[in-house]
């Protein structure tokens, strides 16, 4: 591991004020720290409300990230000005959760995707533009008679392709997937995800990818971060995570998958989660996750466990590991 | 084995195909205005007014200034008294003239006057072809009398529609009806322009507001609430009087003040809108504040924005009208509705149709201008509907 990695995050710490509410505020991301190497896929997974978007928008910055450092090909641009950030905004792209809302209903396909080339006066002239549009549309598999149409004629599978598209049409080499599959149809999810694994041998990309369960990311993932409560608790390359889950949290995730076939079910007879979350804005002192847990003892709400290396990439913040 | 397979993908594909929706937004929104008869009325209403306002003067044979004071204050509807002559009517003026008319309503001339005979109280006037008859005009009674040429009253009337002027004259002999499509024109006219002003100054200045956000914000909305506190009013006088008189003044007075609102309206929008996911997703991507604003945030506040400019036309034509009445408006003879209500006051008692008619005008173009502004905003937002 000489190389450095195209992402790497320290310590990223994003706190909210919460209002009316003297100085207490909602600790949505508490020092996450990880790296994503070039070409490669980082799943990001964790219960609602764990803080994943968070993360993810801290690092593209549409958050001001409160402490840490996010690097991107070596450099620092946690303290970058917007101004700053502009040309390397180019190399970080995203594609986020909500295809309805994430497109500009009064723009074409056509305006939504050439709004990056604009951004950044990329294209050469308005011939170039509509070529690379027309390239990106075909690519993401729509047709060129789609660029005039308006986001609201289009199924939410479409949706997310042109949101894909407006995302790759700059050739990022980083690509943010805030839950790109979540609020689609399954019969689309596997289209979306191969198409982003076709991308992702075409062009080389990295992905950080951020799904609620862990099946989602089963399929892209070289690794797995698992986020609980604004912080990692488990981070492994990914076969390793579902074959040998380490954190009490991970292994709940996994048995709330539902298994298709019983003779499957090896985790079965482990129990699911239970319990509701605590508030981010008091988090329980300790290990976060020990209100929940059923192996809790004395010393887990006591003292924060830290994320430790147990051998072959594999790092769990667990005091009984 | 891979037959089915292949199947459900094509099945995939066709459920996207059928899930898209043919209309565009302005169909849709077109589609549910039209289903709205109020909205549809007042659209009409407005699309007739304009074209009255727009083309009416230029056909009319009459001109909004051209005075007749010999056929002044004559109504739309009369009582006329039936000549001695066969198909001659007499139509007496509140101010004592008398009106030669003919069959058809159509006003001849004003009767030359022959004699004052005030010892009997009468006047004499000439009439009949090479005017060779005479009627006299008794005012001993309240209410005058015609007496024919052996001095027996002329009893029989008849009720005529004015074929000369349809809407009848105003005291200094004008056409109301040239006089009101003109006044009309020129009241919209700057109604318009207001609207447009106060739409731009307003989206502008609340759309930055609302986008920047933070103390820039808080400093920007206070300045907007102290305007507001200022009774508009009081405050378009106020300006109205130190500025120049005439169009100009009233446009630059009504455009200073309306776009509060329009600020606040912006505001509000584009505080929800800049959470949204595509106004990050513009971020991301590294649009700047400038392109943001005028692509992303103002055209998705364009429904309200346009709905506050609706509701805004028939409170600038009503201020409009409220100081051309009491002065300070529109300078003659240019004429708007307001100083034709002006004009009007001074003949209430004998004349009221020189007041009713043009405000009856503003209130159709209120009514209609409401109408229509209700109508897009439940079209353009559903949700929005109570
Ligand atoms: N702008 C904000 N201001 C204040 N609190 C916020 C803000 N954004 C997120 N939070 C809080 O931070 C926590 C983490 O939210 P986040 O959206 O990152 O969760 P998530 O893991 O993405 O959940 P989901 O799976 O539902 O998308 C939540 O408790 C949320 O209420
Ligand atoms: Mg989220």
């Amino acid at each position: 591991m000489s190389e450095t990695p195209l992402l790497q995050i320290e310590n990223l710490t994003q706190h909210f004020p919460v209002r009316g509410r003297g100085h207490k505020v909602v600790h949505a991301v508490d020092g996450v720290s990880f790296a994503i190497g070039r070409g490669r896929t980082l799943g990001l997974v964790g219960e609602s409300g764990c803080g994943k978007s968070t993360c993810a928008r801290s690092i593209i910055r549409i958050y001001e990230p409160t402490s840490g450092h996010v690097r991107l090909d070596g450099q620092d641009i946690t303290r970058l000005s917007q101004k700053q950030l502009l040309p390397l905004r180019r190399k970080m792209q995203m594609i986020f959760q909500d295809p309805y809302a994430s497109l500009n209903g009064r723009m074409t396909v056509r305006a939504l995707i050439g709004e990056p080339l604009r951004a950044h006066g990329a294209a050469e002239s308005r011939r170039d533009e509509e070529d690379r549009i027309l390239r990106m549309l075909e690519k993401v598999g729509l047709t060129r008679e789609h660029a005039g149409r308006y986001p609201h004629e289009f199924s939410g599978g479409q949706r997310q392709r042109v949101g894909i598209a407006r995302a790759l049409i700059l050739r990022p080499e980083l690509v943010i997937c805030d839950e790109p599959i979540s609020a689609l149809d399954v019969s689309i999810q596997a289209q979306i995800v191969n198409m982003l694994r076709d991308f992702q041998q075409e062009l080389g990309l990295s992905y950080l990818f951020i799904a609620h369960d862990l099946s989602m990311v089963r399929y892209i993932s070289d690794e797995v971060g698992v986020m609980y409560m604004g912080q990692l608790v488990e981070h492994s390359p990914a076969e390793d995570i579902y074959a040998h889950p380490l954190h009490p949290y991970t292994q709940g995730l996994l048995a709330s998958i539902p298994v298709p076939d019983p003779s499957l079910a090896r985790l079965q007879d482990e129990e699911g989660l239970s319990g509701d979350l605590p508030s981010p804005i008091d988090p329980p002192p300790g290990c976060r996750f020990h209100t929940r847990c059923p192996h809790a003892t004395g010393c887990c709400r006591e003292e924060a466990p830290a994320l430790r290396n147990v051998g072959g990439g594999h790092a769990v913040a667990c005091h009984l590991v | 084995m891979s037959q089915p397979w292949a199947r459900a993908a094509a099945a995939g594909a066709d459920r996207e195909r059928i899930a898209a929706t043919p209309h565009s937004f302005g169909v849709d929104v077109w589609l549910r205005f039209a289903k709205k008869p109020t909205a549809l009325a007042g659209l009409i209403a407005v699309l007739l007014l304009l074209a009255c306002a727009l083309i009416g003067p230029s056909l009319s044979p009459y001109s909004y200034d051209k005075q007749t004071l010999s056929l002044a204050g004559v109504p739309p509807v009369f009582t006329a008294v039936v000549a001695p002559e066969a198909g001659r009517y007499f139509y007496i003026t509140p101010n004592q003239k008398i009106i030669e008319v003919d069959d058809q309503g159509r006003l001849l001339r004003q009767l030359p006057m022959a004699q004052d005979l005030f010892m009997e109280k009468r006047v004499s006037y000439r009439c009949g072809p090479q005017d060779e008859g005479l009627v006299y005009l008794d005012y001993s009674a309240a209410k005058p009398a015609l007496l024919d040429e052996a001095g027996n009253p002329l009893a029989a009337t008849r009720v005529l529609w004015n074929r000369t002027y349809l809407l009848g004259t105003d005291h200094l002999g004008r056409d109301i009806l040239t006089r009101l499509m003109y006044g009309a024109q020129i009241s919209l006219m700057v109604a318009f322009i207001a609207a447009a002003v106060n739409m731009v100054i307003g989206t502008l200045y609340g759309g930055i507001a609302g986008y920047l956000g933070g103390r820039v914000d808080a400093i920007m909305m206070r300045v907007v609430d102290i305007i507001s506190t200022i009774p508009l009013t009081l405050y378009v006088i106020l300006i109205k009087v130190c500025l120049a008189g005439g169009l100009v003044g009233i446009i630059v007075a009504l455009s200073s003040v309306y776009w509060v609102d329009m600020a606040r309206v912006v505001r509000g929008q584009v505080l929800s809108l800049k959470q949204q996911e595509f106004v990050l997703a513009a971020r991301t991507i590294g649009s700047g504040t400038r392109r943001i604003l005028l692509t992303h945030l103002i055209p998705n506040a364009m429904g309200s924005i346009l709905v506050t400019a609706t509701m805004l036309i028939p409170s600038a034509i009503f201020m409009e009208a409220f100081m051309s009445f009491i002065g300070i408006g529109i300078a003659p003879p240019m004429a708007s509705l307001g100083t034709m209500c002006n004009d009007a006051t001074e003949a209430l008692r004998s004349s009221p149709y020189q007041l009713f008619l043009p405000a009856l005008i503003i209130c159709l173009i209120m009514f209609a201008f409401n109408f229509v502004g209700d109508g897009l905003r439940d079209s353009l937002d559903p949700q929005l509907k109570r």
